[in-house]
């Protein structure tokens, strides 16, 4: 009896915790398709540079970012201008759904740039650039640019947004990723250029 | 009674040149917006009131990107039927003004006398605004102003508008607003034109101006149009606009009643590239217009037929930011109304108007503009008389052309302050002894001061 009454509870709890996901997942979804597209498109694939795309991107990267500008930690000033005011009123449940949704959905096809470029940029993401102490991308951003965990996926983004970040993490003025300063400090402009829209083609 | 009636009609263009004249300049800066989105104002705007591609973008959304706390209600079938920000989106905006003209203007009293040059208003102009979201897919930008130079509070821009996004690449929309280009993107058509959104409100200004470059607005008219945006870079609309002037009853006491409805196009392509975006576009409107004041609303109308092109680039780095503007309107006028009452020496007439304007703004905070601006046209010695000094054509042209440079200092995102000159080589057709009444095109020149505040 007792046995019989556990699973009915558990069935219940279950059910209901699926009906709770549900919704949240379609909430997520309302709001992503609602709000966040107007600049991010509504499936991730952002409307310019200024904005990242966001197709396929790791959910855990997302949630440490919205959870970023929500605490003002991320403060460069993009995120100043629109996002703080835009993650001020989500909670936790909300970030993690967006992060899933925009984690599903289809990755934008990166664009190929010059070929001097390119290559440069190749050496630079897959060797790093050992006299200036710069490590290689790939090491954690993944061979192919598709990011792990805490470290976002680059394929497929704007070039123009990874350059703007990584000017970004260089001035100090995104301050919310200390591994990345570190990384960027001794790279010469075209050297920054070169990774992103390598990182950005893949 | 022929004599009555011409003697009305140009006393009926009189009072539409004069009402030009001291049309209050439009204002679009709100910070209810910015409250309604928790974006800062340069999300929106390079410099107030010129918008970026994402201003451009919230404007196509119809305004309803929000996240502040809601009034909500849905049906059982959870269609949202309310969503309604807790506290309303108003605005607050306030001008004051210094203006001086090169040489005073003429006493209205006494001849030979002159009135006081250097004027300060204040308020020049001061509006409420309600501009946010009021429904799931609407949104509203109204505004009511209190007009410095006539004392009066009243009904101005309003722009009513419903959008919806279909797919990632088509977005599509509605707007019911009261002024043709109030409801435009861009800031090279009339209503929100940069760098020069803002002229003194007292000296005198150019008295011929085409239909579609605020004629029609100022003739008081209502419209609703239907618009596309594809492929985020194609834009097309189409539209129609009636006469809803704010008297309650058309009739023959209105001046320019449009005649059943005047339809408005406007097509646009914009590529976006890094931190760059340009546009190049067209629009225009047809409206048959009866000339009214004290004539009976039927018989022959003029035709007016406006097309228009335009261009605006822009550039907004982080330090740096860089817009041109640009467009050129052409107008028609088959004035079958006013020459078949003998006011107008041609059956039609052609007016033409070029502006261009170039502006640059270094850290949002400190900024220079610098433009140029012509209306040339058919020289018509009736539509164009001499009529009173300053505001006459002694030369029976509609002729005028100069510069404007403006010196802008933005100390806060909201704050503005701008000092401005214009300089004349034509007005009202002619160089010298414009109005037959010894004023010169260069007297005209004019000094403004202008601080405004939106909040």
């Amino acid at each position: 009896m007792k046995t019989i009454i556990a699973l009915a509870v558990g069935a219940v709890l279950a059910a209901g915790s699926t009906a709770a996901l549900a919704q949240d997942q379609e909430g997520a979804k309302a709001l992503a398709t609602g709000v966040c597209s107007a600049c991010h498109g509504p499936q991730g694939h952002s409307i310019s540079p200024v904005f990242p795309n966001l197709a396929g991107q790791q959910s855990a990267y997302i949630t440490l970012q919205l959870d970023a500008f929500r605490s003002h930690e991320r403060g460069d000033p993009n995120a100043r201008a629109y996002m703080w005011g835009m993650a001020s009123q989500l909670s936790d449940t909300s970030i993690k759904g967006l992060a899933d949704y925009y984690a599903a959905q289809k990755p934008a096809v990166g664009e190929i740039g010059d070929k001097p470029l390119m290559a440069e940029g190749q050496k630079i993401y897959t060797q790093g650039i050992a006299a200036q102490g710069v490590p290689a991308c790939a090491s954690c951003h993944g061979k192919d640019a598709e990011g792990a965990g805490a470290f976002p996926r680059l394929a497929g983004q704007h070039a123009d947004y990874l350059v703007a970040q990584l000017q970004g993490f260089q001035s100090g003025t995104r301050a919310n990723a200390p591994i990345m300063a570190n990384v960027v400090r001794s790279m010469s402009p075209e050297q920054i250029k070169a990774a992103a829209t390598y990182a950005a083609s893949r | 009674m022929q004599r009555g009636k011409l003697r009305s009609l140009i006393a009926g263009f009189a009072v539409a040149a004069a009402a030009l004249l001291l049309a209050p300049g439009s204002a679009q800066a709100v910070p209810s917006f910015a409250r309604q989105t928790g974006f800062a104002c340069e999300a929106c705007h390079t410099v107030f009131p010129e918008l970026t591609p994402y201003g451009r973008r919230f404007k196509l959304n119809g305004y309803t990107v929000d996240i502040l706390p809601q009034v909500s209600g849905i049906t059982p079938s959870k269609e949202q039927t309310l969503m309604l920000n807790q506290l309303p989106p108003l605005s607050f905006m306030f001008q004051t003004s210094y203006t001086s003209t090169k040489k005073a203007l003429p006493d209205t009293a006494l001849p030979d006398a002159f009135a006081k040059n250097g004027q300060v208003l204040f308020p020049q102009q001061a509006s409420l605004f309600y501009a946010g979201r009021i429904a799931p897919n609407l949104g509203a930008f109204v505004q009511m102003t209190y007009d410095g130079t006539s004392g009066s509070f009243g009904w101005d821009n309003t722009d009513i508008r419903y959008a919806r996004l279909a797919n990632e690449n088509f977005l599509w929309g509605l707007s019911l607003n009261n002024n043709p280009t109030v409801q435009d993107l861009w800031n090279t058509t009339s209503a929100w034109q940069s760098p020069f959104d803002q002229r003194s409100a007292t000296a005198p200004g150019p008295g011929a101006g085409t239909m579609i470059d605020g004629g029609l607005a100022d003739a008081g008219v209502a419209g609703v149009s239907a618009y596309g945006y594809l492929y985020n870079s194609v834009y097309v609309e189409l539209g129609a606009y009636r006469s809803a002037p704010a008297a309650a009853q058309i009739d023959s006491t209105s001046t320019n009643v449009v005649k059943g409805a005047a339809p408005y196009w406007r097509l646009a392509y914009e590529h976006q590239w890094g931190r760059h975006s340009l546009e190049v576009g067209a629009y225009g409107v047809e409206a048959k217009l009866y000339p009214g004041g004290d004539v009976p609303l039927s018989g022959p109308t003029n035709k007016y037929s406006d097309w228009a092109l335009d261009s605006q680039y822009q550039y907004i780095g982080d330090e740096n930011l860089v817009s041109v503007t640009a467009t050129y309107i052409h107008e028609k006028q088959t004035l079958d109304a006013t020459y078949g009452a003998g006011a107008s020496s041609n059956p039609s007439d052609t007016l033409k108007t070029l502006r261009i304007g170039a502006s640059y703004y270094y850290d949002r905070k400190y900024g220079g503009a610098l433009g140029y601006f012509s209306t040339t046209g058919s020289s018509d010695d009736l539509l164009y008389a001499q009529g009173d000094p300053v505001t006459g054509f002694a030369n029976s042209k509609p002729d005028s052309k100069g510069w404007t440079a403006e010196l802008d200092w933005v100390p806060y995102e909201n704050t503005k302050i701008a000092l401005q000159y214009t300089m004349y080589d034509k007005f009202n057709g002619g160089d010298t002894n414009y109005d037959g009444a010894g004023r010169n095109a260069k007297d005209n020149n004019t000094l403004y001061l202008l601080g405004w505040i939106n909040f």
